[in-house]
Parts: structure tokens; sequence; C-alpha cells
């Protein structure tokens, strides 16, 4: 069933587009753009100028731009909500005897219509820090979830594909942990985030670049172990790539990506503590742990597929 | 078994996703920027002569190369003005690190609220600096600042006048009108001074 693999994996990518997206939002401070949910100014598309404007709403309150930017989010929102209910669709027809499949399909499916009414919780809570990191959260959950669709959906086709490969022990334990780690830096670094903003209500002439002195413990974690995360993952990369054999090019792409992104992830991180916290570092950096959370989960079920075993996919 | 090697075209792809995806970005994150920045300009403050509280003279020169807070309020005033100069209080306070915003209330009520009351009911709000001026002139030039200078109503005075708060940018132009009893009005207010402090 080549479609709902093409499906499976349209919806990842458009996820990913997706969290660069919602990163664009919170960086350009067009969270509130759309003061309402789910219309934009009470129209379902946003008003073009201050005559469309409901009688009750300030037009001092009313920005065109970020309007948009933020309409345009829930706008892709939607089409992707769209394309995992296709996804679900095609699972529940295709693969019902396929658990691996059908079961994280809707599980997705529900996550993502939970994050849609989130997203206006987002919205009615004028940007609560805490809605906001569930948001971002819930997004690399999904991210996930779908990767991992996509990638059994592959496997379905390739019953021996990465089964062949020989590798350390408790490999997949590694990237589970890593994983695990890897969410625990997100949520430490939308700390950070919040950190900033409160910083920036109670100061707002303060440059970016002070704020980084007045952050306090939490940013010093959140580097440390954005330090000792990069040094695993470059060591556990390395043992795959020397003691393993057999790896499949997926595999082999995957530590390389992983690698390139952690080093990237470090690099975009100092460049924000050296640069006075650059908006669009800001939004690269959130989004890069999005794609080394998703390469990890890669990973994780390739590493977990043993010669032989796994009927469910074969099913 | 292991497959052979290709042109990692995934990766080229990636990186030149990544390139687009980054100068989009700096695009739309410019454009926002830029949205923000733009408060309208509603009007000029015509040139006008009052007295502070100290005695001296203030006019339209006293508020250019400073954003500048104003409303129009009563020292005796029980009703809208109590919480419209906690709100200018807090607004004192948040911003003590700088000169370059100042607050500016005027009396409506000038037959009672002498200098020396309005000096008075300074140093209640805790103004030790010269950063909020109290201003007094007659009633029917009060009337016209109002009216023509700021814009806004200023009918059966004392008791009538508008509870609005009115940013000035540094050049005397009108930036914004904010209810002063309104606590969401007052934060955006505070990210329009956050904006023009942009440009200081």
């Amino acid at each position: 069933m080549k479609n709902f693999k093409r499906f499976a994996l349209i919806s990842t990518i458009a996820t990913y587009a997706l969290i660069f997206i919602g990163g664009l939002v919170r960086v350009s401070g067009a969270g509130l753009g759309c003061p309402d949910w789910p219309k934009c100014f009470g129209r379902w598309f946003p008003p073009t100028n201050i005559s469309q404007l409901p009688p009750d709403i300030d037009p001092a309150t009313f920005n065109f731009t970020l309007a948009w930017i933020e309409y345009f989010n829930r706008l892709v929102g939607v089409s992707i909500g769209i394309l995992i209910l296709i996804t679900t669709i095609l699972a529940v027809k295709y693969y019902r005897k396929a658990p691996k499949i059908l079961y994280p399909s809707i599980a997705a499916l529900l996550l993502v219509a939970y994050q849609g009414w989130q997203g206006g919780q987002v919205v009615e809570s004028e940007l609560k820090p805490i809605f906001v990191s569930i948001h971002m959260v819930l997004a690399l959950v999904i991210a996930s979830i779908l990767i991992y669709v996509t990638q059994q959906s592959y496997y379905l086709e390739r019953p021996e594909a990465d089964r062949q490969a020989i590798f350390p022990r408790g490999t997949h334990v590694w990237m589970g942990l890593l994983w695990l780690a890897g969410m625990v830096q997100v949520i430490l670094g939308t700390q950070v985030r919040e950190g900033l903003e409160i910083l920036q209500e109670k100061f707002p002439l303060l440059a970016k670049a002070e704020f980084r002195d007045y952050i306090g413990p939490t940013n010093y974690i959140h580097a440390v172990l954005g330090i000792v995360l990069t040094l695993a993952t470059i060591i556990a990369g390395y043992l795959i790539l020397k003691k393993s054999r057999y790896l499949t090019n997926l595999v082999r792409d995957s530590v390389w990506g992983l690698i390139v992104l952690i080093l990237a992830q470090l690099a975009v991180g100092l460049a924000l503590v050296t640069a006075g916290l650059p908006s669009l570092m800001q939004l690269f950096h959130l989004w890069i742990a999005s794609l080394y959370m998703g390469v990890l989960f890669v990973l994780f079920s390739a590493f977990r597929r043993r010669p032989g075993g796994d009927h469910a996919a074969r099913a | 078994m292991p497959q052979e090697r290709r042109f990692p075209l995934g990766l080229l792809i990636g990186i030149i996703a990544a390139i687009i995806m980054g100068l989009g970005g700096l695009l739309i994150i410019g454009l926002a920027e830029n949205s923000r920045s733009q408060l309208p300009l509603l009007g000029r403050v015509p040139d006008f002569e009052f007295i502070a509280q100290d005695g001296s003279p203030f006019g339209l020169d006293d508020m250019k190369g400073r954003i500048s807070i104003v409303d129009f309020i009563f020292t005796s005033c029980q009703t809208i003005c109590p919480p419209m100069s906690a709100h200018m209080q807090d607004f004192y306070e948040q911003f003590e690190g700088t000169d370059k915003i100042q607050f500016i209330s005027i009396t409506v009520d000038p037959e009672r609220d002498s200098l020396s009351v309005l000096r008075q009911y300074a140093q209640d709000l805790g103004v030790d600096d010269n950063r909020w001026k109290f201003l007094w002139q007659p009633v029917e030039k009060v009337v016209w600042l109002s009216e023509k200078g700021f814009m806004i109503s200023a009918r059966e005075l004392p008791g009538g006048h508008s509870s609005r708060f009115v940013l000035v940018d540094p050049d005397g132009i009108i930036r914004g009108y904010y209810d002063g009893v309104e606590e969401q009005s007052m934060k955006i207010l505070l990210g329009d001074i956050r904006k023009l402090a942009k440009r200081i």
C-alpha cells in the first residue's frame, strides 16, 4: 500500500514544517496576532483592513502582518490535521491487522485534534508560558509518532530491512535514553525561554543580551546538559559506525544526520549566547532540536528490530 | 546486506531547504518586527505653556526628545483617578532607570488643585524626581489642551474628564490612546512604550 507510506511520509515532513512555522509565530511575536480562536478577529478569514474589524475590538490591537502569520500557522495546522486524518483512514482500511501502524496512526490523529484545541488554549491564556511549552512538546510527540508510523510502513514493504545488521548490544536503549534526555533538554529550553519572557515583561528596556545574566540556574543546566548530550551523541554515533556491520543506508545516514544535527545545535546554542539571542537563531535552535529527536526515534526503531521476530510488522 | 552508497541527494535537499527556511524566517521576522514598530501617527501636540508643580514652566519643548505618557486628573477625584494614577505610578516605578520616559498629569480642577496641592499629591505618589510632572493652568486652557491638543473630551469638568492615557513620541506626535483604568490596555501601552523606546 504505497499510498499509505506516501501519506505518512508527507504528514511527517509537513509536521516538521509546521514546527518551524510554529516557532516562527513564537519568535516573531505573532502568537496573539489573532486574539480569538478558532476565528481571527471574529472572522474565518482575517481582516485585511481596519474597517472589517468587529465593533467591539479596539483597532489599535490589530496588526495585519501578525494576524496573517498566526493565521497561516492555523491554516497549515488544519491541513496537517487533514493529512493525518487521511493517513489514519488508510491505516484503518488497510492495516487493521498491523497494530504497529494502526494504533500509532489513531494516536496521532487524536493528538493532533487535541493539539488544535490546545492551540486555542494557548491563545485564550494570552500565551501563558506553560501552555506554549505543552504545545511545543506535543508537537514533538506527534512528529515522533508519525516517524514511527512511516518507518513501520517502510519495514512492512521490506520485512528484512535492518534485520541483518550487527550492532553493539543495547544500542536501542542508548537511543531511547538520548531521546528522553533530549526531551528533558527541550523542556529545560522552554524554561529558559519562559524566564526570558518574564524578564522582558519586567524590564522592557533591558537589551536581550543582558537578559542572559538574569536567567539563573536553568540556563546553566541547559548549557551543561547540551554539551553532555553532544558528547554522548558523538560517542554513540562513533561506536555504532565503528562496531556495526551491514548497516542500511537509512541507519548510516541517520547516524551521520544525528551527529551533524547535534553539532549544529551546539553551534546555534553558542551563537545564541554570544550574539544576544537573535530571533532566527532561537527558531533554528528549536527546530534542530525537533529534528534531532525525530532522527533518534528512527534509530531507536531500527535498532529494536531483530532477525526473525516481530510478526506484527509482517501481518 | 550493505547497500551501495549513492549521491547524498537527501543531504543536498536538506541544505537547500534549510537555507530557504532561514531566509524565509528572516523575512517574516523582519516583517513582523517592522509591523510592530509601526505605531500610527495620530496627530501633533500643539505648542502650549503650562506650569509644573514646582512652579517651572512646562510646554511642548519639554516633551521633545522623550516619550511622554499624558493623562488628565484632579486630586480630589475618588472614581477613576485613583486607578489611573496607580497605573501611572506603576510605570513611573518600572521606568525608574531612565529619564527618556516621562509622565504628565494635568489637573482638570485648577481652582482646588493649587501648585502646593499638586506637590503634595505628587509626594503621596512617591514622586521624587523630574520624571512625573503635574501641570496647572486655568480651566479654559485645560479644556483647550485636552480637546484641541490631545483630542480627548473635557466636558463638565472636573468630573467629566477622560480616563485615557495619551502616548506621545519624542517628536511631540501622538502615537496611541489607552484606557487608564483598564489592565489590558495598560499592557498594550507597555508594549507600545517598548516599541518607541527602541528608537531612542
